[in-house]
């Protein structure tokens, strides 16, 4: 918009809807760019975490090193509350941006439930029947929600790369735990799921530079 | 007989300012000049307008020390907003 007497004229049907449209595309260009910042910190903090996590089992033998991904939420949303509170000075909270963090607020409620209960369904489940078994299923449980969440994400954010590395990470996950991965090496799926993470953030920030 | 267009919001810096309150929960007044690249006077007036016929709701207050004025819209200006989409549909769909 030029000049106040241009922002104030009146507009055919056609330019009326072309900015309406405009405006609204710039709204979603908008929150994808930022989306692309958190893919790539939850990627670096996942892929971290991973294997971290996987050295020290291996060294220790003890798989109870486990436990530490429940400060994986604990320390990624304080770090990414101050990632965020520095872009954005002026604030206009996006529709959008509200759906997607809604999203990934119901995974991170639903994986820590899912990783609690089995917890406490593997203790029960040992102590009264020798069973250790459910621990298995997790592994492929959380990929898929992460997947899904991921792949919703690319839905609301009307976003290929995002649709489409969801359903990499999710379906992908899945098959190398059933197919490949035993054991202690189970923990790479969440590496492969982080490092397409990393990967999504950083295709979006190029795609809006 | 096509819909009569609503007069506040045909002009390109009110429509401007409505289709972003549109996608957003509020927005501040540094935010809307930011985006429509208007000037602090005529958007000030533009919201005046809009705030007078209910559209839109203007609060005045503080972040930090610096005075803030955050603009949202109501549900008679999101209303409004829907009926003025369907009308330029209509008027467009009639010229093809």
């Amino acid at each position: 918009m030029e000049n106040t007497n241009e922002q104030n004229k009146e507009m055919t049907a056609q330019e009326s809807l072309s900015l309406i449209t405009e405006t609204l595309n710039n709204s979603r260009k908008e929150i994808t760019r930022r989306s692309g910042k958190y893919f790539l910190f939850w990627g670096v903090l996942l892929t971290f975490f991973s294997l971290f996590i996987y050295i020290l089992c291996k060294a220790t033998g003890s798989d109870a090193w486990n436990n530490l991904w429940f400060a994986l939420p604990a320390i990624g949303f304080p770090l990414e509350r101050v990632l965020r509170g520095k872009e954005d000075p002026n604030g206009a909270r996006n529709d959008i941006s509200r759906i997607v963090g809604g999203i990934w607020g119901t995974f991170g409620i639903f994986a820590c439930t899912v990783a609690a209960f089995t917890l406490i369904y593997t203790q029960v489940g040992t102590s009264l029947f020798g069973l250790i078994s459910v621990l298995n299923g997790l592994t492929a449980e959380i990929v898929l929600l992460f997947g899904l969440a991921e792949c919703v994400s690319g839905v609301a954010l009307k976003n290929w790369i995002i649709k489409i590395a969801g359903f990499v990470t999710g379906i992908g996950g899945l098959s190398i735990h059933y197919l490949v991965l035993d054991g202690m090496e189970q923990l790479f799926i969440f590496t492969f799921a982080g490092l397409v993470l990393v990967a999504t953030g950083l295709i979006v920030k190029s795609q809006y530079k | 007989m096509f819909p009569k267009l609503d007069p506040l919001l045909h002009s390109e810096l009110r429509l401007a300012v409505m289709s972003i309150l549109a996608g957003v929960e509020e927005a501040d007044f540094t935010y809307l000049k930011e985006q429509t690249g208007a000037t602090s006077g005529n958007l000030s007036v533009q919201i005046d307008k809009l705030a007078a016929a209910e559209y839109i709701t203007v609060e005045k207050g503080f972040k930090g020390k610096m005075p803030r004025t955050t603009c949202k819209i109501t549900a008679s200006g999101a209303e409004a907003f829907r009926e003025y989409v369907k009308a330029l549909k209509k008027y467009l769909a009639a010229g093809k």
